[in-house]
């Protein structure tokens, strides 16, 4: 499955955030982080919390820059230390999804998940009929002129998803998206994901601090160490697509993964 | 939980240990809703009692009575001198709050994106905020001659400033996530001023023009105070040259009325606006809730 070209490619990443007073070096955050992603991968990433985890996905999405380390998309070197400016998402090829769905509470929400189209011009009819489906595929037709204060905790959650998937970049970077939503929102949540990427494969990142979504979700699964965090371990998830999340954990192989991964974390 | 239970640390007693069960507080009888509006008529009629004592007591000479000022009042609107002093105040407050509300509002957006000019600027928007504006109403009118003009710069002098520094706590109250997510999406820098900083600002402009609403009418009647052969300030200060209290009360209703009627339309205006907010209290106006 992840016998294609790298689409994305991360070299000896480093990261130490501006030193305090006081302090000669504050610490290292990521060290020597390399990995790589091949198109249409599924990769999850999964670390103990406070890991750095999301430190690396800013420096991916370029909302943050890197202490050392370069960044290859397709090939070329998108980021490294000498770049002159930040560029976030990359021309609009890394996606990204926050930790927190970020809607921008004055805009309802189908204008929250068409604003990125519009932003980038590319706001036609397909692009609508795009969006008409993808809020068909999860759930949320007939809220599109609700505020997000009105929508609920996992309602939100999906529609800052396919805000993201509306403009379909071809990497789409995820930070424990469904960190703060109750159990059964949240396989429900896994679930939305699954088939919304069964649809048209995309390159993920996503990362979380739960083995067992690692796992269920990814073809392959990294693991991070503590601070200063980088890849110890890589697992290649065999369990056939589409699956069925309800059943997972009964599957042969998913225990012993599951227990290896923990190994690794502690 | 007994409350008397034995411990390594002694508790105080619970008060309630020693009482009779405590009535269920769901149990009291609830509030009825025109409650509020009958205890506000009974203060109403109680301040305006407290007048008309004020009134039997010094003489209506000094401190005219309710019942003129009605009186008066509708005499006044009847013949349109009334009408006539409200406009030419308003129109200062209004073009004032215009002239300095306008550009208060728009400066925070320059400042955000040339933080340096920002920090040069700083002590004299400090010290322009400090200056009591009142007392430059004389060099107003000096610059400015005795009509509309000095009041226009008056108000507005008042205004910038209040709505400035409310707009500016806004800009920099701004969700840096919202603007870190939306560059990732592709804004530019002129769609992150107009869909995320502008729309988060909104309610602090909104606040500054509130607090500076009363200001703008205030500054608007020193001016005529000072110098002036109309508006209600001129109308207040000719009443009490001819020891005519009725008339000032009449100007002071008048006043009290057009601010209460601006907060009114300010807070309708900003409930419209900001209706994607959950609603709350706080930044949205309690004055005039009802």
């Amino acid at each position: 499955m992840t016998t294609a070209a790298p689409i994305l490619e991360v070299k000896g990443l480093a990261k130490r955030f501006a030193a305090r007073a006081g302090e000669a070096q504050s610490p290292l955050i990521l060290a020597d982080l390399s990995f790589q992603v091949a198109d249409q991968e599924f990769l999850t990433m999964v670390g103990p919390s406070g890991a750095g985890k999301s430190t690396l996905l800013n420096i991916i999405a370029q909302v943050d820059s890197a202490s050392d380390g370069e960044i290859y998309f397709r090939g070329d070197l998108i980021e490294s230390t000498d770049a002159a400016a930040l560029n976030p998402g990359w021309n609009c090829q890394i996606g990204y999804v926050t930790q927190d769905d970020n809607l921008l509470p004055w805009r309802t929400l189908i204008d929250n998940v068409t604003l990125p189209l519009k932003l980038q011009g590319r706001y036609d009819d397909e692009a609508a009929a795009r969006v008409e489906a993808l809020l068909r595929a999860t759930n949320l037709t007939g809220f599109e002129r609700y505020y997000p204060h009105e929508l609920s905790g996992g309602m939100r959650k999906r529609a800052s998803l396919i805000r993201t998937l509306a403009y379909d970049p071809p990497i789409i970077l995820m930070d424990e998206p469904f960190g703060a939503v109750d159990a059964q929102t949240r396989a429900q949540l896994q679930q939305d994901l699954l088939r919304l990427w069964n649809y048209g494969r995309k390159t993920i990142i996503f990362v979380t601090h739960d083995i067992g979504e690692a796992i269920a979700l990814g073809d392959r699964v990294l693991v991070l160490s503590r601070s200063p965090a980088k890849v110890i371990a890589q697992h290649h998830v065999d369990i056939a697509r589409p699956r069925d999340l309800g059943n997972l954990y009964k599957l042969d192989g998913f225990g012993d993964m599951f227990e290896a991964v923990r190994q690794q974390i502690q | 939980m007994p409350a008397s239970r034995e411990g390594a640390i002694p508790s105080v007693r619970s008060p309630v240990a020693s009482q009779p069960p405590r009535r269920r507080r769901a149990r009291a009888r609830p509030v009825p809703p025109w409650r509020a509006y009958v205890d506000r008529f009974v203060v109403l009629v109680a301040v305006i009692a407290l007048w008309q004592a004020c009134s039997a007591y010094f003489g209506t000479i000094w401190f005219s009575n309710p019942w003129l000022v009605l009186v008066r009042f509708i005499e006044e609107l009847r013949d349109g001198e009334l009408f006539f002093n409200t406009t030419y105040t308003l129109k200062a407050a209004f073009y004032g709050a215009l002239l300095g509300g306008v550009p208060a509002m728009l400066l925070p957006f320059v400042l955000r994106r040339r933080p340096l000019t920002g920090a040069i600027l700083d002590p004299y928007l400090a010290a322009g905020y400090g200056v009591p504006k009142l007392a430059l109403a004389p060099l107003f009118i000096l610059w400015f001659g005795i009509d509309l003009e000095p009041k226009i710069a008056l108000v507005a002098s008042i205004v910038f400033f209040l709505v400035f520094f409310s707009t500016m706590s806004g800009v920099n109250a701004v969700n840096a996530q919202y603007v870190s997510v939306m560059r990732v999406c592709g804004a530019k820098e002129r769609d992150i001023a107009r869909h995320v900083v502008w729309p988060g600002a909104i309610p602090y402009a909104f606040a500054g023009f509130r607090i500076a609403a009363p200001y703008a009418i205030g500054a608007a009647v020193v001016g005529e105070l000072i110098s002036s052969n109309r508006g209600l300030g001129f109308m207040i200060n000719s009443g009490a040259t001819d020891f005519d209290t009725t008339l000032v009360f009449v100007a002071l209703a008048t006043l009290t009325f057009l601010v209460v009627a601006i907060n009114l339309l300010v807070a309708r205006a900003e409930r419209w606006l900001l209706r994607w907010r959950p609603p709350q209290q706080g930044l949205t106006s309690r004055v005039i809730s009802a």
